[in-house]
């Protein structure tokens, strides 16, 4: 056989072509963004077959518009500012009701810290808006009328409030519900490798390409430079951070987390971050923690199952959870 | 070695033919032993198993060449369970441009080209094939060119090394008598120790 | 072992060829392999890319939202917002965009800066903020 050395030289190629050919033909990597809540969506996916994950993506997309139109409280049409303008019980999507149901939970898991019923504090704060102030006392007294944990009573898809004049604001929650909902679409449609990235608030699907997805985590002090990295595959990640939307007024920074015992921005960090396996809780709880400061916002994170975090203090220094030092590098 | 009535040509296939076994079977090994070493990267490879492809070159000829090179990678890539993985082609490649720069060179250039040229020439090749078809069929990224160079480096370093063996190999074997009486197809050119080659 | 005894075991030839070789392979050390030109910006309006230069060539150059024109800066290698008709102005406030994957926005104006390409020293995947 080795006497005619071209013939097994092309046996083998051939048969070497065929096994190729067999194999996946390589991974490729889309990645599309959208402005969707307000904010740069960036969805990137693996897989093999482009014009699919492409296809994927743009259903994707649309389902989080869709969901925005239903959660936001700037759309007068939305399902939630319908809510908020109810006076008596008021009947829900299905969809909505879930997304009540776990931020009354996770209302209930801080003692308070977090709260779905801050939307008149927020608007009159208008951080972010176009009129940000400093309330008085009383006005901040009155915007948290009807607030806490036990704002909202959810019976099947009806929902009764408190106080008939309490606005719902989802913002803690629903852009994680809403990344969350669109990795569930990619799931579906077999896509096992994807990130869902909406401004800084991550849904991870799998690995990337073997890998730990690397999530670089913003340094609250320093907008061009990373404090960590996570190395994670299969988790979501927010971060939410006195840096993301204020108005400095007399050397003072006035943030958008707001501690709902006196409607005031919380001063106990610069920022936390929280991985847990879905978007929707993380969200909820990073803005919990945040607001309940550093150790009692550490010791929820550490009691609860399934959730890490870290956090920054006021004065600066870095905190986390035991559980996440495997996969975390500080810079 | 007891003088019988053997045709004398084909009492010299039959020893060309188990010495290439052997050669075949060093090959093997080495590559083996190869894989099992701790290598700075994963394509980093001394390719040890060329040394057996470059004496074979010089002893038998182009043709046992081609044979030790591809039974190496067959077998070898059998031993090791790669055999038609991705690893497989890469190594197949690897190998195929590796060999036919070898012969090619050895036929074109005859007795000006040493065993230290020759495997050079194959270790560059080796790298390149590699390169080429990792290029075509695994990752089609810009950024593995930017090994390129020190792939280049390496095979150059190590191809020297190999060759230097090779030649080493050659002068050792050719003073035994049953390479001795076997005159190459070629004058072997290695300048040295030649006297004692007849 | 001498090196001279080693030497000798090398042809004319043998010596010639490496001699070139290794040139060849100091001469690919300095070639840009690879070496992308750098990393470039694309520049989406409405989710449509309306413009795409390199990062490594300084120039300004402006892009048309529903609010206006966005006017925006390469110098040193990073792009960033210089004027845009928004009533926040955060598409400024963001800084500099970079490294590949790096995002700038003026939500308002519907406008997407993003960098494609292979930056060396990426050291995350995703930023989370």
């Amino acid at each position: 056989m080795f006497n005619r050395p071209l013939i097994p030289i092309l046996l083998i190629l051939l048969v070497a072509l065929l096994f190729w050919l067999r194999q996946p033909a390589g991974e490729s990597m889309v990645s599309r963004t959208a402005l969707v809540m307000g904010t740069l969506v960036e969805i990137k996916a693996y897989g093999e077959d482009r014009a699919q994950l492409e296809e994927t993506i743009d259903t994707a997309f649309n389902e989080m518009v869709r969901l925005e139109q239903l959660f936001s409280s700037h759309l007068p049409e939305s399902e939630i500012s319908r809510l908020s303008a109810a006076t008596g019980s008021f009947a829900v999507s299905r969809e909505t009701a879930v997304l009540l149901e776990l931020g009354i939970e996770m209302a209930r898991l801080s003692d308070g810290a977090f709260d779905l019923g801050l939307g008149r504090l927020k608007d009159l704060w208008d951080i972010g808006g176009e009129n940000p102030q400093i309330p008085g006392e009383q006005s901040l007294r009155r915007a948290l009328h009807g607030a806490g944990p036990a704002a909202l009573q959810l019976e099947g898809l009806q929902v009764r409030k408190q106080a008939p004049d309490l606005h719902i604001d989802l913002g803690g929650i629903a852009k994680g519900y809403i990344i969350d909902r669109a990795a569930e679409l990619l799931l579906q449609a077999g896509v096992s490798s994807a990130a869902v990235n909406a401004g800084g608030d991550i849904r991870l699907l799998g690995d990337r390409q073997g890998q730990d997805w690397r999530i670089g985590i913003q340094h609250p002090r320093e907008s061009d430079a990373t404090m960590a990295t996570l190395n994670l595959r299969n988790r979501a990640v927010v971060t939410s951070g006195d840096y993301e939307r204020f108005f400095v007024r007399d050397g003072i920074r006035y943030h958008h987390l707001f501690d709902p015992q006196n409607g005031r921005p919380a001063r106990g960090c610069q920022s936390v971050t929280v991985v847990a396996a879905d978007a929707a809780s993380a969200d909820a709880l990073a803005t919990a923690a945040f607001v309940l400061g550093p150790r009692a916002g550490l010791d929820l994170l550490e009691q609860l199952p399934d959730v890490e975090g870290l956090l920054v203090t006021a004065d600066g220094r870095r905190l986390a959870t035991a559980g996440i030092e495997s996969a975390l590098e500080w810079h | 070695m007891t003088s019988s009535a053997v045709d004398p040509v084909q009492l010299e296939q039959v020893r060309q033919r188990v010495f290439l076994a052997l050669f075949i079977a060093l090959a093997v090994t080495l590559n083996a032993v190869e894989y099992l070493l701790p290598s700075p990267l994963p394509w980093f490879r001394f390719g040890l198993a060329n040394i057996l492809t470059v004496t074979a070159l010089y002893l038998y000829g182009s043709r046992a060449a081609w044979t030790v090179a591809l039974s190496r990678i067959l077998i070898g890539s059998l031993l090791l369970g790669t055999l038609f993985s991705p690893g497989f082609l890469l190594s197949l490649s690897g190998g195929l441009l590796a060999t036919l720069l070898m012969t090619s060179s050895f036929q074109l250039l005859g007795s000006r080209i040493g065993p230290v040229g020759v495997s050079v020439l194959g270790a560059l090749g080796h790298a390149g094939g590699q390169l080429l078809i990792a290029w075509l069929l695994i990752v089609q990224h810009p950024s593995i060119w930017l090994m390129l160079p020190f792939f280049l480096l390496f095979s150059l370093i190590s191809g020297m090394i190999n060759g230097l063996a090779a030649d080493m190999l050659l002068d050792f074997l050719l003073k035994h008598e049953a390479f001795a009486r076997h005159k190459t197809t070629r004058e072997f050119p290695s300048q040295t120790s030649g006297s004692d080659v007849t | 072992m001498a090196l001279g005894e080693l030497l000798q075991r090398l042809t004319r030839f043998d010596r010639y060829l490496i001699l070139c070789l290794s040139l060849l392979v100091g001469v690919s050390f300095l070639l840009p392999f690879g070496r992308q030109a750098g990393a470039r910006l694309i520049v989406e309006a409405d989710n449509r890319t309306v413009f795409s230069a390199p990062l490594d060539t300084p120039r300004q150059f402006a892009v048309e939202g529903p609010l206006g024109m966005t006017r925006m800066e390469v110098r040193n290698g990073a792009v960033r917002v210089l004027h845009s008709p928004c009533p926040q102005k955060i598409c400024i406030g963001l800084g500099e965009a970079r490294r590949a994957g790096d995002l700038l926005a003026c939500v308002p104006n519907r406008i997407v800066v993003r960098i494609e390409g292979d930056v060396e020293g990426a050291a995350y995947d995703l930023l989370s903020r």
